[in-house]
């Protein structure tokens, strides 16, 4: 190849991604770390990381290309060894040669950046390190900032990442640091890629977060992400819940999906749009859970894989209330084409179980999905993720009904005789469709009446019906004729000095 | 060879860039002809005790550096800024890469 000649994407330097060892951070780098770059990990003391510099150690680094842990008056190693072999990631064998630890307390303390400079180059060359650790390296910037001047210290980090990238090495500078410092500091200017991690507490909740707030080279996914530290080390959770790939994107609507409910399909002009999520909105009792149970059983009964991700329910109690109606789903649920995900209350994040339902929806190849219900998933969360609630469900019911899977949500209604709202979330933006349960106060009787309020893209029945839970599951009755006043739960007969009430074959506006 | 490269690399990476390359690629040289190992290299560039070490060894030392220098350059910033800047260094000189797999 000459030097001439048009140039062409093909021309550029392919940068090499390594992987970091942490579940979905390599999705959030956009592909993983670049190679020869120059790194800061920040945060708080206890969020996180050294963990994360040792996942990313135990992943990269071989006897050829070892990786050194430079420690600098911060968790001495010995701590640091005891701790870190905790985890499962931790393999000793590696300590042979693959991984060397190497403390410059004495150094920093007695000499000054040159000699701290020296001493680190003189290791990585004469080990050919692939990857480098200062932890922590604050401690350094303090160490400079007490002798040295900006200027110098800019100088000190300029050389230091120059003769590491030079070396070949991949490096990540450690450091306890606050988000104000960002500003006019020289090691963030210098560095390659700048990962932050937070940590909260709230109560009985940890919630822990991280941002790549700078990545040269690469598109990496803005915004906070959840993480969780366990015993396998840091486990990151996506804010594109692995959902990135544009391979499958599925038109909406094709062709319509019974609910299990065959006058209700009518009333919603031949059922659910396919991918479209569909709310379901009513007060305790009125049905939501059992239609979930019949729109999951009809599509088994067509070979359509679904999920149900209950949240007040245990998985025991769902088999049960759906056998009452008729319905033997444990065949399903052996050769697992059901699957039902049952989160445990009070400490998840949001983004953790979005993964949990959009990993079950790629591992059976789920077709129908049943959040059941919106109230429940939004209490069993840590309370520090609830703001993160809506945005983090509009993200995953855009992503899985993108994929052609149909969503129903259920969502509770505290129920009132005077209005009819949707919920008391703002959640229907959520939704390309929505049918609302309520009761009505009729003739001494407490009667279920049910509506289809919207219908993106598609007509549908504005009658209001009667409707009940029989053994069998609900059963449509029929349109409420006669009443003024049914939405407000307490109607009244429709006078005769009134206009008359549109005949039952109108229709609505699809987009209205 | 290593010192028009140094006088082109040192212009756009400074001194103690194009050093810092030269260090590395010594290294690896050195893996290859252990007599680069002694090789030290000065702050600006120039190679002190090279001067035994490449009599010793002819011509094979400065290529075997050379060589380094440029793959280097290659992984770093990628076969057709490497060519522009040795063609920046050698003006009148026709310069390619010969791929050793182009020639199975």
């Amino acid at each position: 190849m000459s030097a001439q000649g048009p140039e062409t994407p093909h021309d550029r330097v392919k940068i090499k991604q390594l992987p970091t060892g942490v579940q979905g951070l390599d999705e959030i780098l956009g592909g993983g770390l670049p190679e020869y770059s120059f790194n800061i990990i920040a945060g708080a003391p206890g969020c996180g990381k050294t963990t994360l510099a040792h996942q990313i150690m135990f992943t990269n680094a071989t006897p050829e290309r070892p990786a050194l842990y430079f420690t600098v008056l911060g968790e001495p190693a010995i701590k640091m060894l005891r701790y870190q072999q905790q985890y499962t990631f931790f393999d000793q064998s590696y300590l042979d040669g693959a991984i060397r630890f190497i403390n410059l307390s004495q150094l920093v303390l007695d000499q000054d950046l040159g000699a701290v400079l020296d001493a680190i180059v003189k290791e990585v060359e004469a080990s050919n390190a692939g990857l480098v650790v200062v932890d922590s390296f604050r401690t350094v910037v303090r160490k400079a900032h007490a002798g040295a001047s900006e200027v110098e210290l800019q100088g000190f980090v300029q050389r230091l990442a120059l003769n590491l990238t030079s070396w070949q090495a991949t490096t990540f500078l450690i450091g306890e640091y606050v988000e104000g410092e960002l500003r006019d500091n020289p090691v963030f200017t210098v560095a390659d890629g700048l990962f932050w991690l937070y940590q909260s507490i709230e109560r009985n909740s940890i919630v822990r977060k991280m941002q790549v707030m700078k990545l040269r080279g690469q598109e990496s996914v803005p915004g906070l992400h959840t993480f969780r530290i366990t015993a396998g080390g840091l486990q990151a959770f996506p804010r594109t819940f692995g959902l990135t790939d544009n391979k499958s994107v599925h038109v909406k609507g094709l062709r319509r999906i019974s609910t299990g409910v065959r006058e209700l399909d009518a009333l919603m002009g031949g059922g659910i749009p396919e991918g479209d999520s569909l709310l379901v909105a009513g007060p305790s009792g009125a049905g939501k859970t059992v239609l979930g149970i019949q729109f999951i059983a009809e599509g088994l009964e067509r070979g359509e894989p679904g999920i149900v991700a209950m949240f007040e329910e245990l998985p025991n109690e769902f088999m049960q209330r759906a056998a009452s109606f008729g319905f033997d789903l444990d065949k399903n649920l052996k050769d697992g084409s059901l699957k039902l995900i049952y989160l445990r209350p009070l400490d998840l994040s949001v983004d953790e179980t979005v993964h949990e339902i959009v990993n079950t929806v790629k591992e059976i190849g789920c077709k129908r999905l049943v959040i059941d219900s919106l109230v429940g998933f939004e209490m069993a969360l840590a309370p520090d993720f609830r703001t993160d609630f809506r945005e983090s469900l509009y993200r995953m019911i855009g992503a899985l009904t993108r994929r052609g899977v149909t969503i129903i949500s259920t969502v509770e209604v505290e129920e009132n005789f005077t209005s009819m709202g949707l919920s008391n979330f703002t959640i229907s933006f959520l939704a390309d469709d929505i049918v609302r349960m309520r009761y009505a106060s009729i003739n001494g009787q407490l009667r279920k009446i049910m509506m289809v309020v919207k219908m993106r893209r598609s007509q549908h029945s504005i009658d209001m019906y009667s409707y009940a839970v029989t053994a069998k599951g609900l059963a449509i009755g029929e349109p409420m004729r006669g009443y003024r006043g049914l939405t407000s739960g307490i109607p009244g007969p429709w006078s005769l000095e009134s206009p008359s009430p549109p005949a039952a074959a109108d229709r609505n506006d699809p987009n209205g | 060879m290593i010192e028009t490269l140094r006088i082109s690399l040192a212009k756009f990476a400074g001194d103690a860039g194009f050093v810092s390359l030269l260090r590395r690629a010594v290294a690896l040289a050195g893996a290859e002809l252990p007599a680069l190992q002694s090789v030290k290299i000065g702050e600006n560039g120039r190679l002190d005790g090279a001067g035994s070490a490449i009599s010793a060894l002819g011509d094979e030392a400065a290529v075997a550096i050379t060589a380094h220098l440029l793959a280097l350059l290659v992984v770093f910033v990628g076969e057709p800024l490497t060519l522009r800047l040795l063609s920046e260094s050698r003006p009148d000189t026709q310069i390619t890469f010969k791929h050793p797999e182009a020639d199975q």
